[in-house]
């Protein structure tokens, strides 16, 4: 097999190209067969026979065995020109076809076996001859540049999506965490003032002590000075004046029992977050599906409270198996969703119950609704009616798929105007559901 | 000689006491969560500074802070929250007007120091009659408008607005405001934050120093809200507003901000209600101090 130069890269007809001579029809046979002796042409299969620069057929190898097999065909023949025996239907192939079309054409028109090479022109005039085993050659290159292509773009768009779906899990978490930190505030803000108010109090009270004892100390010793004594006293009384110590401790007692009740709230705060993330906790785990509402419930209050009253229907629940910590995430997803629906303050309903098969969870607002057309594309990745920046569109599209992942199912109902609602179903038997669960895109 | 009067609102009723115990040696504290019973307050009774907590179920901070502006225009409005986001913060200076903008938890000494700058203020502006500014006179020149902005179409749209009542000057170098500014009659600036590549930030901030009655709009596209709250203490810029630009909001507030420029002239004392904190980053601070020097240098050559 003969390769073109560049045979890695031979992208188009141009390094297909072998500026093989070509033979003028008038040629006697026998001088042709002389040709395919020489060891330019022996890597050919066939010659080209030109006209005016025109390529009017060729002739092969296969042609010459054919005839010299025959008895005194080299004395019949040998003088004719060689017109007379060529193909006149070569394969043609123009300068600048792209390297597929003249592939296409030459598997649609070459014969078996393959005895002839095809004919390159440009501008229909002879330009040179093409090894078809080059031209396959070529083609798989081009095929495999493209398969490398191909597994490069695939190999960004799966990479890429991952930085998405690990950009939704940030946002959100970011969001919480945002939200979190600002609750924390408040409390921390009374928190720390009240300590320093108790720091300077302490001050006061310390000098006051002080003051009173050396007054004690004084009064007690029988060689005191009277003036002394009076000036400590006047001091004393100032300071009674600046500062009303009973009453500012008195209050001081209320701020430390604020204080404690401040340092509770931060508390349960860091619990929640704790709760929600699960990051202590076994992956798997058989729970209460109510405990993962609740948590979602504790760790979007910032988000809810002002924009929608929560109305809860829990029932008792069998213990589910499941990864608590992705569940979480749905129902916060649900939850802040359906707060963002509502124009005004809203209603968020939230119902639990099960069946023999599976616990249910459903989740109904009273928001604006979804129209139809975004509807059936509500769980698609990327999919998003928020403006650009604020979501990825992942949300739905995550929680979908750890549904599916417990082998539950997620349905969406939606009337416009009315509100919209999710319907949450979860088998409890999920052994299957679990094993496959690490093959999993979002991950 | 009584002492002067501290409003505090917050729906969190811990955060009410532990400031009341910080301030009731040296101010006679008023403290309520109902933003409807401080309203009522205001309106009887003479607050030196009003601190509001923004998140509050019946009204968000900002809108109370408003209504505070209307009610009784001497008091000092100071925002202590905890949420940091970036609407309240353009509604606390777009309609609050706040003196500061603090942040849950605070440092016991920072606020006591705030409150009692903002107490001497509001004892000088109710000590001045609240009079209507005169109409400019005829012999005055006409007020300068400096745009910085590296987009020529706000200068071309402040133009439109303001017609040939102003003379509009357009700087998009930051050199080129400076040397404007130094000339100290500008009685309003439209700035964006960044001017080719220099964030502007600390030209905001020295220009209360040079010229407490110059206002500032800050017209940009650029949403960090922790910028917008330093330029709220350092800078008391009077105006957030986003781009694109709303003409018809840019015009109201061209507006208002030529009138308050006028009476701030007429009424000197007032300009203190918008004195600013210490530039806190320590970069700007160097730039700041560049800035004043150069305007020195300047001022001695053109003689000013």
């Amino acid at each position: 097999m003969r390769f073109t130069d560049n045979d890695t890269f031979a992208r188009d007809i141009h390094s297909l190209v072998n500026p093989i001579e070509a033979i003028a029809p008038d040629r006697p046979v026998s001088e042709v067969a002389e040709l395919f002796l020489s060891p330019d042409y022996a890597k050919v299969l066939s010659l080209p026979v030109v006209e005016n620069g025109r390529p009017i057929g060729v002739i092969s190898r296969y042609r010459f065995m054919d005839l010299y097999l025959k008895q005194y065909a080299r004395e019949l023949h040998g003088r004719r020109p060689i017109r007379h025996y060529i193909n006149d239907r070569p394969l043609l192939v123009e300068l600048d076809q792209p390297l597929t079309e003249a592939a296409l054409h030459i598997a649609e028109h070459m014969s078996f076996p393959l005895t002839e090479d095809f004919i390159i022109t440009r501008h229909g005039k002879y330009l040179g001859l093409g090894y078809v085993m080059d031209l396959l050659k070529a083609m798989e290159s081009q095929m495999r540049a493209n398969s490398n292509e191909l597994n490069q773009a695939y190999s960004r768009l799966k990479s890429s999506q991952l930085a998405l779906v690990q950009s939704e899990k940030m946002a959100s978490l970011g969001q919480m965490v945002a939200g979190i930190a600002h609750e924390i505030n408040t409390p921390l803000g009374y928190v720390q003032n009240n300590v320093a108010v108790g720091q300077e109090l302490f001050i006061h009270v310390k000098n006051m002590i002080a003051g009173y004892e050396s007054l004690v100390d004084n009064l007690l010793n029988e060689q005191a000075n009277e003036e002394e004594i009076s000036a400590q006293m006047a001091q004393i009384a100032a300071m009674r004046q600046d500062l009303n110590a009973e009453e500012m401790l008195g209050d001081m007692q209320g701020l430390m029992v604020d204080s404690l009740y401040g340092i509770g709230q931060i508390s349960e705060l860091v619990m929640n977050l704790k709760n929600f993330s699960r990051m202590d906790a076994a992956a798997t785990e058989a729970i209460n599906l109510n405990d993962c509402i609740e948590s979602a419930l504790n760790i979007g209050r910032n988000v809810l409270r002002n924009k929608v009253e929560i109305i809860k229907e829990l029932a008792e629940l069998p213990k589910l198996t499941c990864t608590p910590s992705q569940l979480n995430q749905v129902f916060l997803n649900l939850f802040t969703n359906a707060a963002q629906a509502m124009e005004t303050m809203g209603r968020l309903h939230i119902c639990s119950w099960y069946d023999e098969h599976a616990v249910h969870v459903s989740v109904s607002d009273n928001g604006k609704g979804i129209p139809q057309e975004n509807l059936v594309r509500i769980f698609d990745p990327f999919f998003t009616t928020k403006p650009v920046g604020e979501g990825t569109g992942l949300g739905l599209a995550i929680s979908h798929q750890i549904i599916q992942q417990h082998g539950g199912e997620i349905h969406v109902e939606s009337r416009l105007g009315v509100g919209t609602d999710f319907h949450i179903s979860l088998p409890f038997a999920v052994g299957n559901a679990a094993e496959n669960r690490q093959s999993t895109d979002f991950e | 000689m009584s002492k002067p009067t501290l409003l505090l609102i917050d729906d969190e009723e811990r955060i009410l006491r532990s400031l009341r115990m910080l301030f009731m040696t040296n101010y006679n504290v008023r403290m309520t969560t109902d933003p409807h019973e401080a309203i009522r307050i205001l309106r009887e009774e003479t607050v030196h500074v009003i601190i509001s907590d923004q998140r509050m179920p019946v009204m968000q901070g900002s809108a109370l802070l408003a209504i505070a502006r209307e009610t009784s225009p001497a008091t000092m409005r100071i925002l202590l929250t905890g949420y940091s986001d970036l609407e309240a913060s353009i509604a606390s200076v777009n309609e609050g007007e706040v003196f500061r903008y603090l942040m849950k938890p605070w440092a016991a000494d920072e606020v006591r120091q705030v409150v009692a700058e903002a107490t001497a203020i509001a004892e000088a502006s109710f000590a001045v009659q609240l009079q209507a500014p005169a109409e400019p006179g005829k012999e005055e020149k006409k007020p300068r408008v400096l745009i910085m902005d590296n987009d020529e179409f706000i200068s071309k749209t402040v133009s439109d607005i303001l017609g040939d009542r102003c003379e509009i000057i357009w700087a998009n170098t930051a050199q080129h405001a400076m040397e404007e500014l130094a000339k100290q009659d500008i009685s309003v600036v439209v700035s964006d934050l960044v001017l080719g590549d220099t964030n502007v930030g600390y030209i905001l901030k020295t220009i209360k120093q040079l010229n407490p009655q110059t206002q500032c709009i800050v017209v940009t596209n650029f949403n960090d809200t922790s910028r917008l709250i330093d330029l709220i203490n350092q800078a008391q810029i009077s105006r957030y507003l986003p781009k694109p630009l709303n003409k018809n909001s840019l015009a109201r507030n061209l507006d208002s901000m030529l009138a308050r420029f006028h009476t701030l002239r007429s009424q000197p004392v007032l300009a203190n209600r918008q004195t600013v904190a210490q530039i806190s980053d320590p970069k700007e601070k160097l730039q700041s101090g560049n800035f004043m020097g150069m305007l020195g240098r300047l001022r001695a050559r053109i003689g000013v």
